[in-house]
């Protein structure tokens, strides 16, 4: 073969002269170097020029032309597939050179040109057999070739479980063809006229000396048990079942042997449509099936069976009259058996009693013999079960069926039958039931019972003895068989891949010859040199090493097929071995792989953990054996990620998390961080935390690094999470082995706070803030909490935290205060370390030994033990009073009176504490606290306190907070403690305050107040000062109750009290002249004469007009007082109810009368006084006796408010604004 | 997607309105298509329902359009048939019979249900040679202008989707289900071989 190198441009003028040889050649070098489609036309043209034109060179040009059966073009190869059809029809020898190509590109990878062979193999394998009948001789080659062909259909037939749906349905064309083929036409089949000349059964000698008849005719018969095998598959495709009833229709018409069989398969789909079939699909369906059933019907052959299939044709909605029009007219039917050479097959299957009658010797023993055993045997069954159902359907067993049947309905009608119903016209009708009983048999025989069923069995088991030793081997191999597919049909099993087929023809002896080799096409590109020469094949000249990006792609995809193959291979149980390729797998490779597994795994982690698991360890084994340069990082990867895929799934209950921690070979950095995470989850952090717990326990290797970040969280900004993990560290603060840890971390922890500025430690890692902050109240309790939840567990710690405390800043000190108190008084006033903390108190921790004593002694009364040691810090090491104030009560008497002097020189809220303490006011229980001072001793102390030791502000102050406790200080109370202070000598300076507070706070006291007075005249009050001015005071506020105290002064202090309120004198005055004469009588001169001193210019001759003026108005003494109390209310503050019903009134009234006497006596020495005292002092006003008082006020008090009320006080009696403050 | 471009088939009843709707768009899309009818005349509307204008398969567009013009230009003008056929006329000459043709098509799309037994039954009663697939599916489309226009869309829908898949008869089942759900009309499908 002579290939031209010559242009393109220069060829086409040459062409016209050249000869067909020199054309192809020129042609086919054109083909190797053209796109597609022109290289199509090129090559149909080469094709037509070699087989049609001159095919003598087709043999020449073979070769090159098979070539292109490995274009990359599916087109070229289906061209090439159609170019070996053509030319083994063309010179049928060439079959042998080219069959084996055809079974390559049978396997090619493109479904096109797979189908394209298929369609080609129907044809070539009639042709090879036709050409092998013909051949009187065969030859080796042919032997091969043939066995060739056998084993492609063979192939072809299993492609009918192919995946793909068209080439099941090229498949089952191939099937049809082969079926019609493969078994004889007979006189009654329809022959096509195109297939007129087409090889069939009958036209194979028996007596052939390769080709097996009896082979060839089973073969057709399990090809046709395989496609009706594939029609009742459950989800069959609806185009492959279209194709399948097409089929049928056709074997029926053209083969009318099998019409039985076909009729049957249709009554069975008709009564069983797929359930996987879309509305849509069901009437396309159902429309086939009406034109495939009149087909039938319409060949003369369906005489038989014209009852089912109009029964059929009227259940799929056809009218009567056009069954009837295409029921053919039966001609003569008797006469058939007779006139017709292939009858047996038909006649056998309608009339089985019939067989002895065969006489036919044409017909062949071994195709006689399978027909009567299998054919009638499913036919019948039907039959034989509808027979016996037909008695049975009254309306009684009816009803029950239907109402039994009820409870198997679906809730939604399905789509076939919605499709399918029409109503049943002739219900009742004997028709009717028969048909009903027929469907009914076809139901039951096809899932295997029912008397017709039984029967048959028997029946063929019979025929089987019988027929036992006459038949070979193989025909009782049919019969077996045969049954299968009659249950197999019924019950609608799919047996994908499962059919055992037998090699058709044992004595094939396939192994021995050598198969036709296909034509192996050499590289395009050399076509043009070495012409014909053969090229050894080398494999390695074909393939080329994949690319890198090929190789992960496939990689990956297979993994992934593996992967997401999971249900599958857990139907089939072996899901271990799946988990235990998948985690090699992944291991073993870097890459995407790793992620996409991960990824499966999380996305259904539950399910998938036996996975998750197998992953990890085996990432751990691959560390482990590379140790010791091996790297966790392939297995950090992995555990981070499954980790962090779970912490961040919401809702996790089942503890999955919690598993994979503790069952994890090791935790890594990055797995105790997601740990962390998932303890810092407010909604989990116990579910975490007990993880961690059981880490900390179960791997003490590296329990301190897990500990760790428990004790990191112990000090957490969320507050749920703080104090859950305190919760458990406090349980783990009682293992030994872990206490030293936890301890030291806390006292760490705690010692930060000596730091000036908090520590960037405090802060998380995400918070940006400036290394010099200051410290906050939360900044100083994080470094709290651990150490003061262990505090009650250990009460040793108390120490440490004094001598933090001592070098801490004011802010941290008064956090830390702020702090104590659960954990101190958790601690209780018993505990000997808070006992020796007392004793001890280093430098500085006072305030906080103080808080202590505070928190300890706030509901409880101190201890002894308590009151022993603050006493002994007291006296011995620190005094300061303030550590005494817990401990009061505890103290005695007179210590407490010892310290009073520097109790009420403190903060005023301090001594307001104290006095509650005292007072008992304090503690809502009451009287737990027995008090070393009763409250009147108290008075009485403060009356006492030396005023060199105390300013007198703030022991009024401290009077003031006396009289405040108005349920304490009752009017008896304050009257003894008056009395006490009364015979006190000297007498206390702030005794008048206190007669004047007592008498404001309770006026009934008035009485005894004046009883107070006079007794104090008996003790010369004058002699002191600051009480003699309050004397007057008094005296002045208690006008004219007070008069007849006055009374009894003697001359002098009358005059000192006239100096200071002169308008006291002329009421005095009325009040005596409101008397008898005869009490006038007792008033000495000298008081008269200190009374009526301002009208010494005017004396005596006025006196009597005065004392007659006077005389009839005051005639009874009742009369004066109702005056002046008319007038004293003017002053709100005096009393104006004289109660008499007050003891104490009765009093001055007895002792006016007793008294004058002393009066006169002291008289004299009191004028002189007062007037000496006139002379220096022009002012007569109170206020300046008292403002030494005010200006001595103690720097201490730094409340202004408090001074203010202390002025109220102060001037209260005064302005009377005072009285009310106090009431 | 498949090797060599589809030959589709349009079929309605007379090769008229549907069919030629379907075709004239499916050509402009560049598809192989040709169109037919099944009726054993080609029928048109009438003065009234019962008085059809009846031709034969023979009868050219042209020769329709003139016949009509001369019987009643206004009422044919009126009802769109003059356009009709003035457009078929310019697609090709005359309506041609889906029985009468010998050629291949991978698809055929009938236009309404009668048509589609029709096509089947005529596709079953030849007689069968290579065995090549043709898939038929029948789309309802009324048989009135803005019908068919619809209608035409669709087919041209379907048709690219199914010239897209990578294999047409792997795919064509479920991509059928998809565009009934779609379009929410039922479409009956079956295959027949050549």
């Amino acid at each position: 073969m002579e290939f031209s190198s010559e242009g393109g441009e220069t060829q086409i003028p040459h062409v016209v002269d050249m000869t067909t040889s020199e054309k192809v050649v020129d042609l086919l070098n054109q083909a190797a170097l053209i796109p597609t489609d022109e290289k199509l036309t090129v090559l149909k043209q080469v094709q037509e020029l070699i087989i049609n034109k001159d095919p003598s060179l087709l043999d020449n040009f073979l070769d090159e032309m098979i070539a292109f059966q490995t274009d990359k073009s599916i087109e070229v190869k289906k061209f090439v597939i159609g170019f070996i059809e053509e030319a083994c029809k063309r010179d049928n020898e060439l079959l042998l050179r080219l069959i084996a190509n055809l079974n390559m590109l049978l396997k090619d990878e493109s479904v096109n040109v797979v189908k394209k062979a298929i369609l080609t193999l129907t044809q070539m394998y009639k042709l090879t057999l036709q050409w092998l009948v013909r051949s009187k001789v065969v030859s080796e080659m042919q032997e091969a070739c043939w066995d060739l062909v056998t084993q492609m259909k063979e192939d072809v037939l299993a492609l009918l479980d192919s995946e793909n749906d068209g080439v099941r349905t090229h498949s089952i064309k191939f099937t049809e063809s082969l079926i019609i083929a493969l078994s004889p036409r007979t006189s009654d089949s329809d022959v096509p006229k195109r297939q007129e000349g087409d090889i069939s059964l009958d036209k194979v000698p028996k007596d052939h000396s390769y080709i097996r008849y009896d082979v060839l005719c089973e073969e057709g018969k399990t090809a046709l048990e395989k496609l009706l095998k594939f029609m009742v598959h459950p989800a069959i495709s609806s185009i492959n079942l279209t194709t399948a009833l097409g089929s049928l229709a056709t074997i029926a018409r053209q083969r009318p042997m099998f019409m039985s069989e076909v009729v049957q398969a249709y009554e069975t789909l008709h009564a069983n449509l797929p359930p996987t079939l879309a509305k849509s699909q069901v009437s396309s369906v159902r429309k086939n099936l009406k034109l495939h059933l009149v087909a039938v019907l319409k060949h003369p052959c369906s005489l038989e069976f014209q009852g089912q299939i109009s029964t059929l044709l009227l259940d799929l909605g056809m009218p009567q009259n056009e069954i009837t029009r295409s029921t053919p007219v039966p001609r003569e039917p008797r006469k058939r058996p007779r006139h017709e050479q292939y009858t047996e097959g038909k006649k056998v299957k309608m009339e089985p009693t019939l067989i002895e009658d065969d006489e036919d010797k044409e017909e062949p023993a071994p195709l006689s013999v399978p027909k009567p055993a299998a054919l009638p045997v499913a036919q019948s069954a039907i039959d034989l079960t509808a027979e016996f159902l037909h008695p049975l359907l009254n309306p009684e067993n009816v009803a029950n069926l239907v109402l039994i049947s009820m409870v198997y309905l679906p809730d939604v009608m399905p789509a076939s039958f919605q499709a399918t119903y029409t109503p049943v016209e002739s219900a009742g009708t004997d028709a009717q039931i028969k048909h009903l009983a027929r469907l009914m048999a076809t139901q039951m025989t096809a899932a295997g019972i029912g008397p017709g069923l039984e029967q048959c069995k028997a029946r063929e088991d019979e025929a089987g003895k019988e027929e036992g030793n006459e038949d070979d081997s193989v025909a009782k191999d049919l019969l077996i068989k045969r049954k299968v597919p009659a249950v197999m049909l019924g019950q609608a099993i799919s047996v994908v891949g499962g059919y055992a087929e037998k090699p058709p023809s044992p004595e094939t002896p396939t192994t021995v010859k050598r198969l036709p080799e296909p034509i192996l096409p050499t590289a395009q590109t050399k076509m043009t040199g070495a012409s014909g020469r053969k090229k050894v094949f080398r494999l390695s000249d074909v393939i080329q090493p994949l690319s890198d990006t090929q190789i992960e792609k496939l990689t990956s995809k297979a993994v992934k097929r593996i992967l997401h193959s999971e249900k599958a291979i857990a139907q089939s149980g072996v899901s271990h071995v799946r988990v235990k390729l998948l985690s090699r797998l992944v291991t073993q490779f870097e890459g995407m792989m790793k992620e996409d597994v991960l990824e499966f795994i999380l996305e259904d982690i539950r399910t998938r953990s036996d996975l998750a698991f197998s992953l990890l360890y085996q990432e751990y084994n691959t560390y482990l054996s590379q140790l010791p340069t091996g790297l966790l990082d392939s297995y950090d990867h992995c555990l981070y990620t499954m980790l962090s895929g779970l912490q961040e799934k919401p809702e996790q209950r089942d503890g999955l998390f919690t598993k994979l921690v503790l069952e994890a070979p090791i935790i890594t950095e990055s797995a105790l961080e997601v740990i962390r995470r998932y303890c810092e989850d407010e909604s989990r952090v116990y579910l975490g935390m007990t993880t961690l717990k059981e880490l900390i326990i179960k791997r003490p290797s590296r329990q301190f690094q897990y500990l760790h970040v428990l004790l990191d969280l112990s000090s957490h900004e969320k507050e749920k999470v703080r104090t859950t993990a305190l919760a458990f560290l406090k349980r783990m603060y009682e293992k030994d082995q872990l206490r030293d840890y936890i301890e030291k971390f806390a006292l760490n922890y705690m010692q930060l706070l000596v730091h000036p500025n908090p520590p960037s430690l405090l802060f998380g890692a995400d918070k940006d803030t400036e290394v010099a902050a200051p410290w906050t109240e939360e900044t100083v309790r994080q470094c709290l909490f651990l150490y003061l939840s262990l505090l009650p567990l250990n009460h040793r710690l108390v120490h440490e935290l004094a001598s933090v405390y001592t070098e801490a800043i004011a802010d941290i000190k008064r956090s830390v205060l702020r702090a104590i108190e659960q954990p101190i008084r958790g601690m209780g006033m018993n505990s000997p370390e808070l006992l020796l903390l007392v004793e001890n108190c280093p430098k500085g921790a006072e305030t906080l030994v103080t808080r202590c004593l505070h928190i300890l002694t706030d509901k409880v009364p101190p201890s002894p033990e308590l009151v022993e040691r603050v006493r002994d810090l007291y006296h011995k090491r620190v005094p300061d009073v303030r550590f005494l104030i817990p401990v009061i009560n505890g103290l005695e008497k007179n210590e407490v009176i010892q310290a009073l002097p520097k109790l009420i020189k403190l903060n005023p809220i301090v001594v307001k504490e104290v006095f509650n303490r005292l007072l008992g006011t304090q503690h809502s229980e009451g009287s737990s606290s027995v008090s070393p001072l009763t409250p009147g001793d108290l008075l009485i102390a403060l009356h006492n306190i030396d005023s060199t030791k105390c300013d007198m502000k703030s022991i009024i102050k401290a009077t003031n907070l006396c009289f405040g406790e108005k349920n304490v200080y009752t009017s008896e109370v304050l009257a003894v403690v008056m009395q006490q202070l009364m015979e006190q000598n000297p007498l206390p300076m702030l005794l008048m305050r206190t007669v004047i507070q007592s008498l404001t706070m309770y006026p009934r006291l008035g009485g005894f107040v004046m009883n107070i007075l006079s007794r104090l005249i008996m003790k010369q009050v004058w002699k002191y000062p600051k009480v003699w001015e309050g004397f007057v005071k008094c005296c002045q506020r208690t006008k004219p109750q007070s008069f007849s105290v006055l009374l009894q002064l003697p001359p002098a202090q009358l005059t000192s009290v006239f100096e200071r309120c002169p308008e006291m004198r002329e009421p005095l005055l009325q009040h005596v002249h409101s008397f008898t004469p005869h009490q006038q009588a007792h008033i000495p001169s000298s008081i008269m004469a200190v009374l009526e001193a301002n009208k010494k210019p005017e004396p005596k001759p006025v006196e009597p007009v005065v004392e007659k003026e006077i005389e009839p108005v005051a005639a009874t003494p009742t009369s004066v007082f109702r005056e002046a109390s008319s007038a004293a209310l003017m002053e709100p503050q005096i009393p104006t109810h004289q109660d008499p019903a007050v003891l104490n009134d009765e009093r001055p009234m007895e002792q006016e009368e007793s008294d004058p006497v002393i009066q006169e006596e002291n008289i004299n020495i009191v004028s002189q006084v007062e007037l000496a005292r006139m002379s220096k002092t022009p002012s007569p006003e109170p206020e300046p006796a008292e403002e030494p008082m005010e200006t001595s006020q103690p720097e201490q008090s730094d409340f202004k408010e408090a001074e203010k009320d202390i002025e109220a006080d102060l001037t209260g009696p005064v302005d009377g604004s005072g009285s009310e403050d106090i009431e | 997607m498949p090797s060599h471009p589809l030959r589709v088939a349009v079929v309605c009843s007379s090769n008229q309105n549907r069919s030629m709707e379907a075709h004239n768009i499916l050509s402009k899309r560049g598809f192989d298509v040709r169109s037919f009818g099944t009726g054993s005349h080609v029928k048109l509307p009438g003065p009234a329902p019962d008085k059809p204008n009846v031709y034969d398969f023979k009868t050219t567009y042209e020769q329709m359009y003139n016949d009509l013009v001369r019987k009643d230009k206004e009422l044919y003008t009126q009802n769109g048939i003059l356009h009709m056929l003035d457009r078929n006329k310019r697609i090709k000459s005359k309506p041609e019979r889906f029985q009468n043709c010998k050629d291949k098509f991978d698809l055929v799309i009938t236009c309404e249900e009668r048509v589609y037994d029709q096509v089947l039954e005529d596709l079953n009663s030849r007689e069968q040679e290579t065995l090549q697939p043709v898939h038929v599916i029948n789309v309802d489309i009324q048989d009135n202008h803005e019908e068919a226009t619809l209608g035409a869309f669709l087919i041209c829908e379907l048709c690219q989707c199914i010239q897209h898949t990578d294999d047409m008869e792997n795919e064509i089942d479920e991509l059928l289900q998809e565009f009934e759900e779609k379009s929410n009309r039922p479409f009956l499908h079956t295959v027949c071989f050549y």
